[in-house]
């Protein structure tokens, strides 16, 4: 309050300016690929080209004449059946962790810690067991294979989510005549539901990206849609102007997805973290 | 891109892509592993008419990206029942898989073929498929190396194309200029200067080995074509350019701005197609011998593995496509070519590329070696080429990247 | 902390005392059969000379396997380029997530649509991104170049020495997103009375930042380094896509080498023991952040 008229302009200022320089680098390489995925071939290695008569064959030939529409398919697949199996097991998990204190503060940061191992150690025996399964070249591999880094990572968010739930609630509900059971299906889990969001999306997130486990685990009709991307750099060079089609598809069901509950995604993901 | 899985699910329920999709029909079913290029959209085609002629056998493909496949071919060795009944085969993997004892060997169905005339496959192509004495493998393409130029360039300055390693260097030296120079390189770390240097390799009269098997990658030669390919990297070719690999020297060239590169012959079609990248400058480019005329081979070859179930079956689609009559059409329709005969074929000629191109690519072929064979080929391009392109970075010098080179590759022949 | 749950005496009753282990249950098998055995058989393989075109030839191998990496200098230029690596795009990404968060978190207006259209690269899949880049900064094809070069700046992306810090600034483009979320998120969640009271003491904006705000983020703060450290860790689609290491080894990050000894060379076994003393490593460095948190939250209660 006490801060003069012009300072405040100022710091505005210079906040706007930051901001905007932020989007600016955020969006501009979105842009470059927008206008590359209506460039003629010959345009394509042109920076100096920013004016064209566009074409919309890579839009046409992406979206009616590939299977990119199946690859889309499969990732999103891929990606929510990873974290329903990611909730269902987690969030039962995050409450014993949270209300029993189960294990004390070194189960929770186990939980983290499976986070960490590296892919490398696990695609190849996940491979091999695929492979004894005959599971190879199927979406099961892959979701396997994310289930390793989606579970601990959902499971994670969701405690400090459940630890956030005053005890109050359940408390009451069981004098009201409920069973614990009842209490958690009735009382807790409603209350995490903005938790459950963007433990959620987050999850999915991870497992729409990847790409390492899903080159070596997917093929043919079962590839994701990261493996169909990187099919776009082929053995006689990249096909530029039809991957950028690719990415931009790829980023905008995300991106909607995300902006409906990004509030909640900030706030679950803050639960999370503040009560590590 | 054209439809990857020829066969179609209608009606398929996202739910139902979950399982391995079963084949329904009671004929022989054929599972095919092939890489995401256009020359397997050219086999998708033809194949069509292969199921039409034989109802009793039914082809499916699996097309995927390179790197994907060494993996998925490999475990479907190690299956009981192959997963795969036909592969592709890249020619560093060939000894490997063959001593592996992962293919079959292919001498009886090949001799029991009539008319097949295995003879007219160009020399170095069927070497690479013949291990130990066996023929493990039938060509399926070539990407041997030749050397691709602007030729209004050099018609303008009136220069013949080089045709000795220090021609060639002089002239992309004298040809850079400005924002224009005289070679788009590819000196990325691993495979693609291995690939790329091999070339300046042979030109200097050296090689990996010696025909005792001893590795000589560190002698004179091999030093002195170290230095003169650091020389034209510095001197010629784009700045910034140490990452490059296939595709940045190709957009290079076709955007005009360099005047040679040494890459796969049959991306001379691709640059002189109005509709591709270089647009205006298409009809512009014209292939040549690399310098020194001995090239790099790479090729794919159709292999068929001991686990296979019907090997007969197999054969007969493997023989089929790369018969002459049908390869024929294959290379009419852009494929790339491995076959004496077709390559000599006016009618080819007329309806492809023109009389030139199929002879200097038959040239090409006859003097080439292949990129790399043995057991750990994979490994040895690995080491070299990082070797290699540490000494272009100036980390190490020519000498000491090579010393070094053999050393590993030496540790990892044992 | 939940643990206290115990000494609330919330009315458990005695047969319930099972309810807690139950309700674990799932957890525990799902790991178990997705985690824990596919670990447990990786160990196995890094005890082996396992060589996948050599199975009829599978060989117990003691530590040889291990041993073999200290000899390796390649692998330690892989582990020390992934450290650079990791501490390098952090730092970065923390410094301009947090300030990006201050003054997001302050914006008067669009505070949601900006924040929206800041989080768009997390959404683009890594090896997209790699290629993306490596096109947009291609020194002679490529637009960001040629915009520099236009302000008299020349720089070579990918050169020795620049290469692996253009990776770094690749991954600060795509994950700074993710900390501005987790920073903003933390600062939404803190409680408003200490900056009141830093407000009438009459702090200076720079000691209510130094005093109040940093202090209170001390935990999202080490939260938000564990989470992003653990991921920079297994950076590999950038390498993959641009520089395959090069120039010179200089980015040849370890997951990138251990996809290239194991499924390149298929000498798996020596790439199972690369893999655990990576966790080694990865393991070490996070329970040193973990005992800094768990000491900040005994200090802080």
């Amino acid at each position: 309050m006490t801060v003069p008229l012009l300072r405040r302009r100022l710091y505005l200022a210079l906040q706007t300016g930051v901001v905007g320089l932020a989007l600016l680098t955020v969006l501009f390489p979105f842009f470059w690929i927008f206008l590359t995925s209506l460039k003629p071939p010959d345009l394509v290695a042109r920076p100096d080209v920013w004016t064209f008569l566009p074409s919309a064959a890579n839009w046409r030939e992406v979206f009616l004449e590939s299977d990119v529409p199946r690859y889309i398919a499969n990732s999103l697949l891929v990606g929510v059946v990873t974290v329903a199996i990611a909730l269902l097991v987690g969030f039962p998990a995050a409450y014993s962790f949270s209300r029993y204190g189960t294990g004390g503060g070194l189960a929770r940061f186990a939980v983290l810690a499976a986070e960490m191992v590296p892919p490398a150690v696990l695609i190849v025996p996940l491979f091999l067991v695929m492979y004894r399964l005959a599971l190879t070249n199927t979406l099961v591999a892959v979701i396997a294979a994310h289930l390793t880094f989606v579970v601990p990572v959902v499971t994670w968010f969701l405690i400090g989510f459940v630890d956030e739930v005053p005890r109050e609630l359940e408390e009451q509900a069981m004098v009201d005549g409920y069973t614990r059971g009842q209490a958690i299906l009735r009382v807790v889990l409603p209350a995490v539901r903005p938790g459950i969001a963007a433990a959620g999306i987050f999850g999915f997130v991870l497992s729409w990206n990847d790409m390492f486990y899903a080159l070596i685990l997917t093929g043919g009709a079962s590839k994701t849609l990261p493996v169909a991307i990187a099919g776009y750099w082929t053995f006689r060079g990249i096909e530029m102007g039809k991957m950028a089609v690719a990415i931009l598809l790829a980023v905008v069901p995300v991106l909607v997805a995300s902006f409906f509950v990004q509030k909640h995604l900030v706030k679950g993901l803050g639960g999370g973290a503040v009560k590590m | 891109m054209t439809t990857k899985t020829r066969k179609r699910y209608a009606g398929l329920l996202a739910g139902a892509a979950l399982l391995a999709l079963a084949p329904t029909a009671s004929a022989v079913e054929l599972n095919v592993i092939m890489e995401e290029v256009p020359d397997y959209d050219i086999v998708a085609r033809l194949t069509e008419r292969f199921e039409a002629a034989n109802p009793d056998i039914q082809i499916t493909f699996d097309a995927m990206p390179y790197d994907a496949m060494r993996d998925k071919i490999l475990t479907s060795f190690l299956a009981p029942e192959a997963t795969y009944d036909i592969i592709i085969v890249d020619n560093p993997w060939m000894d490997e898989f063959a001593r592996a004892g992962y293919l079959a060997s292919l001498d009886e169905l090949v001799k029991g073929t009539d008319g097949y005339d295995y003879e007219d496959f160009v020399a170095p192509l069927r070497a690479i498929g013949e291990v130990d004495g066996k023929i493990y493998g039938v060509p399926y393409y070539n990407y041997a190396l030749g050397l691709i130029v602007r030729q209004d360039v050099f018609d303008a300055k009136g220069i013949a194309v080089p045709t000795t390693l220090e021609d060639y260097v002089a002239t992309i030296k004298s040809l850079t200029e400005g924002d224009f120079y005289g070679a788009a390189m590819q000196p990325q770390q691993g495979y693609k200067i291995f690939e790329e240097w091999k070339n300046w390799l042979y030109a200097m009269g050296g090689d990996l080995m010696d025909e005792n098997g001893n590795v000589v990658i560190d002698s004179p030669e091999a030093v002195k074509a170290l230095e003169m390919y650091i020389d034209a990297y510095n001197n010629a070719a784009p700045p910034g350019s140490l990452n490059w690999g296939f595709d940045e020297a190709l957009r290079a060239v076709a955007s005009g701005k360099a005047a040679t590169m040494m890459s796969y012959n049959w991306m001379l079609p691709t640059l002189n197609n109005p509709e591709g990248p270089a647009g205006e400058l298409a009809g512009k480019f014209q292939l040549y011998e690399v310098p020194g005329g001995k090239a790099v081979l790479g090729a794919w070859h159709w292999a068929i593995p001991a686990n296979a179930e019907d090997r007969e079956a197999a054969w007969k689609f493997v023989s089929w496509i790369t018969s002459k009559e049908v390869d024929k059409e294959r290379v009419i329709l852009g494929g790339a070519p491995i076959r004496t005969s077709v390559m000599t074929d006016p009618e080819v000629w007329e309806k492809g590329y023109g009389e030139r191109y199929y002879k200097t690519v038959l040239a090409i072929l006859e003097d080439a070696e292949p990129l790399a064979t043995g057991n750990n080929a994979e490994e040895l391009i690995d080491i070299v080429g990082t070797e290699l392109n540490a000494a272009v970075a100036g980390k190490k010098s020519p000498k000491q990247a090579l010393a070094d080179a053999a050393r590993r590759v030496k540790a990892a022949l044992e | 902390m939940a643990v206290e749950a115990e000494a609330n005496g919330m009315a458990i009753p005695a047969s319930r005392w099972g309810l807690r282990y139950r309700l674990l249950l799932p957890l525990t098998l799902t790991l178990g059969a997705v985690l824990l055995y596919p670990l447990l058989f990786s160990f196995w393989v890094s005890l082996h000379r396992y060589q996948l075109t050599r199975l009829q030839d599978v060989r117990f191998a003691g530590l040889r396997n291990y041993l073999k990496l200290f000899e390796d200098p390649a692998f330690w230029n892989a582990i020390l380029n992934t450290l650079t690596f990791v501490f390098g795009a952090v730092t970065l990404e923390l410094v301009l997530g947090f300030a990006l968060a201050l003054l997001l978190h302050r914006l008067p207006r669009f505070r949601h649509l900006a924040r929206a259209m800041l989080l768009t690269p997390m959404f683009v899949t890594p090896i997209a991104v790699g290629l993306m880049f490596r096109f947009l900064l291609n020194q002679q094809l490529g637009v960001l170049p040629w915009l520099l070069e236009g302000l008299g700046i020349r720089i070579d992306w990918f050169g020795p020495g620049m290469a692996l810090f253009s990776i770094i600034l690749i991954d600060v483009w795509q994950w700074t997103p993710f900390m501005l979320l987790l920073l903003l998120a933390g600062l939404e969640s803190l409680p408003k009375a200490p900056f009141e009271a830093a407000r009438i003491d009459g702090a200076s904006a720079w000691m209510t930042f130094t005093r109040v705000t940093l202090p209170l983020m001390k935990p999202v703060l080490l939260v938000a380094i564990v989470i992003r450290g653990l991921d920079a860790f297994k950076v590999f689609e950038y390498i993959y896509a641009i520089t395959r290491g090069g120039p010179g080894g200089s980015t040849e990050t370890i997951l990138f080498y251990i996809y290239k000894v194991g499924f390149r060379f298929f000498r798996m076994g020596e790439a199972a023991a690369m893999a655990y003393v990576l966790v080694a490593v990865t393991l070490a460095l996070v329970t040193l952040l973990y005992l800094l948190m768990t000491r900040e939250g005994r200090r802080r209660s």
